[in-house]
């Protein structure tokens, strides 16, 4: 799997921002950029090339839900991966987030196994597709 | 008053109405109406004496109790103040925190790649050295082999420290949702006092925003936050596996 790979992290709250990006380094991806909502996040994918985005859900402005239907609704973004890492634990959010068409979700809080292995899983599918 | 004997009253009324408008007679039609209304007014201005009174006690009540002003336009408001403030002191705590980490990374990855080289060394000469001198090379090859094995220790706990600061998203999301309901309370506390003090609540600002202070605004889409045990009665699933296979299930990647 490539490690050259740009990322996308968005997230209000900027420590979540910053242990995203860590733990991503240590994952040996060093691409990272960062937005605070989807506002600031889709001129950015838009613009960027990006490979892949890891979106909260809960934020000011643009929240994550929004920010996933605005990328697949947007033919060049449409097949971006993305993974929502997320609060947001209701069983009917969840299920909205898929029919929205994420490409993954994890509950905070997380493990650093966990987002590895979600990443790992979506690159897969990716590749595969 | 029985209410056979209203309707019979009202029935009258509205016969002496309709007998009016039959013979089109504008003046009669007029008084009927008049007497209708004297009828109304016998029923219903006791009342509406009681509510206007009761009413008048009720904010004569607020003007007197101070201590609803002192909480609309003090307390409440510091209130709000001091649960940003946590999140401000909570946030400044975690990206210290984060700083140390990523500053002692470094240095521990330096150290377990130079013990690395110098077992490596050893491994080379350690014979020659070791006709030097029997005790102390032996000493060192323990002391380098366990800071190669405590360096990756330290690093995992590094990692998990990292993660650990995640509990300033989560808290801070959970003290926002607080604060935003403490502005609801303030504006209605505000408009309260407001209309005690006999003040047009139409021309009051709707909120007293701190713009510092972000205020999401929670509609479907925005999200409701953190789960909060004992708050609220969705479904919650926090199993990951349980996660992915909802996800499967709805059919999409």
């Amino acid at each position: 799997m490539s490690t050259n790979m740009k990322f996308l992290v968005v997230d209000d709250f900027s420590t979540m921002r910053r242990i995203v990006k860590g733990l991503l380094n240590e994952l040996g991806y060093n691409d990272i950029t960062e937005a605070d909502d989807g506002n600031t996040a889709l001129p950015l994918l838009k613009g960027g090339n990006f490979d892949f985005l890891i979106t909260d859900w809960n934020m000011p402005g643009m929240p994550g839900l929004d920010l996933l239907k605005a990328v697949r609704g947007d033919a060049k973004l449409a097949k971006l991966p993305v993974l929502m890492l997320t609060a947001e634990a209701k069983r009917e959010q969840i299920i909205e987030a898929a029919q929205a068409g994420v490409s993954g979700y994890v509950i905070k809080p997380f493990t650093a196994a966990t987002l590895k292995e979600k990443i790992d899983k979506i690159l897969a599918s990716k590749a595969a597709a | 008053m029985s209410q056979a004997d209203t309707l019979g009253r009202y029935r009258s009324h509205v016969a002496d109405l309709a007998g009016a408008l039959d013979a089109n007679d504008e003046a009669a039609f007029r008084a009927a109406f008049e007497r209708l209304r004297g009828q109304l007014n016998i029923e219903l201005n006791p009342e509406l004496k009681r509510i206007t009174a009761d009413a008048l006690s009720a904010l004569r009540r607020f003007r007197e109790q101070a201590r609803l002003e002192v909480l609309a336009d003090q307390e409440v408001p510091d209130a709000r103040r001091r649960l940003a403030h946590v999140v401000k002191l909570t946030e400044e705590a975690a990206h210290r925190t984060l700083d140390l980490v990523e500053q002692s990374s470094p240095l521990i990855d330096r150290m377990a790649l130079e013990a690395a080289q110098l077992l490596e060394e050893w491994g080379l000469h350690g014979s020659r050295q070791l006709a030097v001198n029997s005790m102390w090379p032996e000493r060192a090859n323990e002391s380098l082999e366990r800071a190669v094995r405590d360096s990756e220790r330290v690093r995992r706990f590094l990692s998990q420290m990292l993660l650990a600061q995640g509990y300033q998203d989560l808290s801070g999301q959970i003290i926002q949702a607080v604060i935003r309901l403490v502005m609801e309370l303030e504006t209605v506390l505000g408009q309260l006092v407001s209309l005690a003090q006999g003040e047009d609540t139409r021309r009051m600002p709707v909120l007293k925003l701190d713009s510092t202070q972000p205020m999401p605004v929670q509609d479907g889409s925005q999200g409701a936050g953190p789960h909060v045990p004992g708050v609220g009665t969705s479904q919650i699933v926090s199993d990951q596996d349980d996660i992915d296979a909802l996800i499967a299930s709805v059919g999409r990647p």
